[in-house]
């Protein structure tokens, strides 16, 4: 399969209380575009975004692939309520804003790029699924170049982890993003590998087997727990943990946040991030830092 | 594929050739409005009733559906097992909480904010349920989700990234949604009439339809997936370009990707929501692909209604299905040519044989989706 190569990453991180009006004005550093009737979630997508793209002239056919866990389902929420509660029609733009491809919409409208606009979500590993099918694109040829991202808001993300794990971490409101294209002309760095293992014992294999070799920094995702991470340090030896959940606080869009501050953060270094799912499936994320 | 025309292919497809269709009317109760709309509705036994509905129900009509997809296709245990699973839907598992909220005294979004597990967890259910091993993937993509759901499952299987693939489109009847397209001004008053003058919106329908996808036919007759193509009209979020060029452009590309030329499709399958803007667009989008020669074009909607992100699976199934059978299903409730778009969708069923099939999907967020299949013998 084709290598995704990076030729930007941004993240922005906010307080699980970031209120909107703040987003807008941050927002109006990357665009003089005045968003009415968006919501949190398409504030976090479109500033994420703007960010990681700033300083590229973005080409008409540009995919985006926004991947998240939990999408508009703040908004959605806030429609049963008017439904429900107040007996009423839903407002025409907040029912459409339950929809989540909405906020994929309002960045490729912002951006000016016509090419494929995916959505997708898988429970804990949608990040990881999203880069899957951006790679099987980049193989087909039907897009040259990417913007890939994942976003979650902190209100809902914390249901999802807490009955999944003891750990505690700060909640956050996560917009994660990576631009890509499928050639290594300008690019600061790579994914070099994107790995699915149905198990543990699976993963733990595949480790053993790749051993030591360019591995300066590892990285987990929230339900790996202590012990799986301790015993896959012991056989990968890195140099540092970068431990972002800790850092920089969970959202359900955590993996894309990390991987994408390991962009910005580190030099000449490879990384290895490694999740699971609440059922035991395992990812592994391989990303060269050039 | 379960459905408002019932739950069994034969009596699905029998229903489509004879025109039979069952359309239901459902009150605004919550909102206290005069008047009904048209729902195609499931109606097999009184646990199909709205006010019977509960989580139970919802996770029954899935597992009845993928169980006999799985039946159909002939799968043995190692074989469900190893596949991966693609889920669309709009509306995910929001009716699970409208229905658990008519049992509980707690706000509806108050049962959704305290229990939601994400866009994922139906997906999960399912591998959950069947013992299935591999990856899972849910697209959100408004009325394209199971579309491009089966756009990568064929995708992925294609480049040999996986060997097989369960395919679900799956919205059941909510009132998010309901509620929501009366509140656009969007649903018909009482009859569907995709393309035609007197054509006044669109009508919902919920069903939950699954497809197994392989590298090889298992049988004679099993269609093909020769291309497709998504991209997004950034015209309007609720909207397409009525000049309908975003939309002609994923035909195209289609097209292309599936090595053939626009004189190469037997017939298409549009989206043909019956909303004014939508069949505009549509049409201007197949004259600028096809230009003089149109190839005859059928509307599914009428038969089971607007399953929003379920109408990817759903409608392939209905038409393949019917092709299986030997005809193209006409366009019930279509009367008069609207001359500002000059096209008669069938009226009448074809009969049907070998061929290639355009297969469009156009949603809300601008998405547009075109599949190319074939039930012509193995493409070298």
């Amino acid at each position: 399969m084709s290598e995704i190569y990076i030729h930007s990453a941004s993240s922005f991180i906010g307080g699980e209380n970031t209120d909107p009006i703040f987003l807008k004005e941050k927002l109006s550093s990357y665009t003089e575009e005045n968003f009415r009737r968006v919501n949190r979630f398409i504030l976090l997508t479109l500033l994420g975004a703007r960010q990681c793209v700033h300083h590229h002239a973005l080409d008409f056919d540009t995919a985006i692939y926004l991947t998240t866990e939990h999408g508009n389902l703040g908004e959605t929420a806030s429609v049963l309520d008017e439904i429900y509660s107040a007996g009423s029609l839903p407002k025409p733009f907040g029912f459409i804003n339950t929809m989540s491809n909405t906020a994929a919409f309002y960045l490729a409208r912002n951006l000016g790029v016509r090419g494929r606009n995916i959505m997708v979500s898988s429970q804990h590993l949608s990040f990881e699924r999203g880069l899957e099918l951006l790679q099987m694109d980049f193989a087909l040829g039907v897009t040259g170049s990417a913007l890939i991202g994942g976003v979650d808001e902190a209100l809902l993300s914390r249901t999802a982890l807490e009955e999944q794990t003891d750990r505690v971490f700060r909640m956050v409101n996560g917009s994660g993003w990576l631009y890509a294209k499928p050639v290594k002309d300008g690019a600061c760095g790579a994914i070099s590998e994107i790995r699915s293992f149905s198990d543990r014992h699976a993963c733990m294999k595949w480790i053993t087997e790749r051993g030591r070799s360019n591995v300066d920094v590892v990285s987990f995702g929230a339900l790996i727990d202590v012990d799986e991470a301790a015993a896959m340090k012991e056989i990968l030896h890195p140099l540092t943990e970068f431990d972002y959940l800790c850092d920089y606080g969970y959202s359900g869009s955590a993996t894309a946040c990390g991987v994408s501050l390991f962009i910005m953060l580190f030099h000449e270094k490879t990384l290895l991030h490694i999740n699971r799912d609440q059922r035991g499936h395992f990812a592994v994320i391989e990303v060269e830092r050039y | 594929m379960i459905c408002s025309l019932g739950d069994s292919l034969d009596e699905i497809v029998d229903a489509v050739r004879h025109k039979r269709i069952r359309l239901d009317r459902v009150p605004f109760t919550l909102a206290s409005l005069p008047h009904t709309k048209p729902y195609y509705l499931i109606e097999r036994t009184v646990a199909d009733k709205l006010h019977n509905r509960s989580e139970a129900y919802f996770y029954e009509v899935l597992f009845s559906a993928v169980s006999r997809a799985f039946l159909d296709a002939g799968l043995n245990k190692t074989e469900i097992r190893d596949m991966n699973v693609f889920f669309g839907s709009t509306s995910m598992d929001v009716p699970v909480f409208e229905g658990n909220h008519r049992k509980s005294s707690s706000t509806v979004s108050g049962i959704f904010l305290k229990s939601s597990y994400g866009y994922g967890k139906i997906a999960g259910a399912i591998v959950e349920r069947f013992g299935i091993g591999g990856n899972c993937y849910s697209f959100a993509t408004a009325c394209t989700s199971s579309a491009n759901a089966l756009l990568y499952a064929a995708a992925m299987i294609e480049e040999g990234v996986i060997e097989r693939a369960l395919v679900v489109g799956y919205d059941l009847f909510n009132n998010l949604g309901f509620y929501g397209f009366e509140a656009l001004k969007s649903i018909a008053e009482t009859d569907y009439r995709p393309f035609d003058r007197t054509r006044d919106g669109l009508i919902l329908g919920e069903a939950c339809g699954a497809v197994i996808l392989e590298g090889k036919r298992r049988k004679a007759g099993d269609f093909m997936h020769l291309g497709g193509a998504n991209l997004c009209d950034t015209y309007s979020v609720t909207s397409h370009d009525e000049e309908g060029t975003a939309v002609a452009e994923t035909m195209n590309r289609a097209l292309r990707q599936a090595g053939i030329s626009p004189g190469d499709i037997c017939a298409v399958k549009a989206h043909a929501t019956g909303t004014e803007n939508n069949d505009r667009t549509e049409c201007a989008a197949m004259r600028a692909t096809f230009g003089c020669e149109m190839p005859p074009v059928t509307c599914l909607k009428p038969f089971i209604g607007h399953t929003v992100g379920a109408c990817g699976v759903n409608e392939l199934i209905l038409f393949t299905e019917s092709v299986k059978k030997g005809f193209v299903p006409s366009t019930p409730g279509f009367r008069e040519v609207d001359d500002k778009l000059n096209l008669t969708p069938l009226t009448e069923n074809m009969e049907a044989g070998e061929g290639i099939f355009m297969l469009n999907y156009f949603g809300f967020g601008g998405n547009c989706t075109t599949l190319i299949i074939s039930n012509k013998g193995d493409r070298e």
